[in-house]
């Protein structure tokens, strides 16, 4: 077995701009790097039933959803040659228009990188205990689900 | 048997976090039977149960002090 070092993702509010722009500027010293692969989910704003969403409210079971994060991680690495991989998803209320997902993975040339990054996505999407809260500009709610 | 009862997202606006004591129910299966008859709205439901922070795929046996975790579909990302 692998060692086991679990690290967080989760940040309280939405993911700014600023600490994504750090994040990159972070790895000007890793010169063995050649390609960058981001993705950067927004909460959307949309409209159901003639109400539009004014914000995501995420929760998460968080232990687990750290502990399926680190296998996710374990296996991309295996699978893909990668630098580095950072993965940000937030919890609490997002408003629309506001990131809540950031995945940075890096490779020397692109195509692991792009191929990684989605695929955590997918993973992050389908395995991750976390929920959204649909929160409508008149405070009813819904709760998001992924198909 | 006490049991560690956690519910997320939709669930947990009918089913609150709580301990309780059951006696008969040897493993996961039984335990949905047992949910369901206490919270009626979970058998129309889609949801998984979490075993000690385990996603159970497959009947599992329970044991005292457990704690097992509700979970609708998830929608993060």
């Amino acid at each position: 077995m692998s060692e086991k070092k679990i690290k967080n993702i989760f940040v309280d509010g939405p993911i700014e701009p600023a600490f994504i722009a750090d994040s990159i500027a972070k790895h000007n010293s890793q010169t063995a790097i050649g390609g960058h692969s981001i993705f950067m989910g927004q909460v959307r704003k949309d409209e159901i039933e003639g109400k539009f969403v004014a914000a995501i409210d995420y929760t998460a079971y968080e232990d687990l959803a750290l502990e399926k994060m680190h296998q996710i991680r374990e296996d991309i690495f295996e699978k893909y040659p990668l630098n580095c991989m950072h993965i940000y998803h937030s919890l609490g209320r997002i408003k629309a228009g506001e990131i809540c997902l950031f995945v940075f993975t890096s490779s020397a040339h692109r195509k692991p990188a792009m191929a990684a990054c989605n695929e955590v996505v997918d993973r992050l999407k389908a395995e991750l205990p976390i929920w959204g809260k649909e929160i409508f500009e008149d405070e009813t709610h819904q709760w998001k689900e992924n198909i | 048997m006490k049991i560690e009862l956690i519910s997320f997202g939709k669930i947990s606006e009918f089913i609150n976090n709580q301990n309780i004591e059951v006696d008969g129910i040897a493993d996961t299966d039984a335990f949905k039977q047992y949910l369901e008859n206490q919270f009626p709205p979970l058998k129309s439901m889609k949801y998984k149960l979490a075993l000690n922070k385990n996603i159970v795929q497959e009947n599992t046996e329970i044991t005292n002090n457990s704690t097992i975790a509700i979970m609708p579909p998830f929608s993060g990302g």
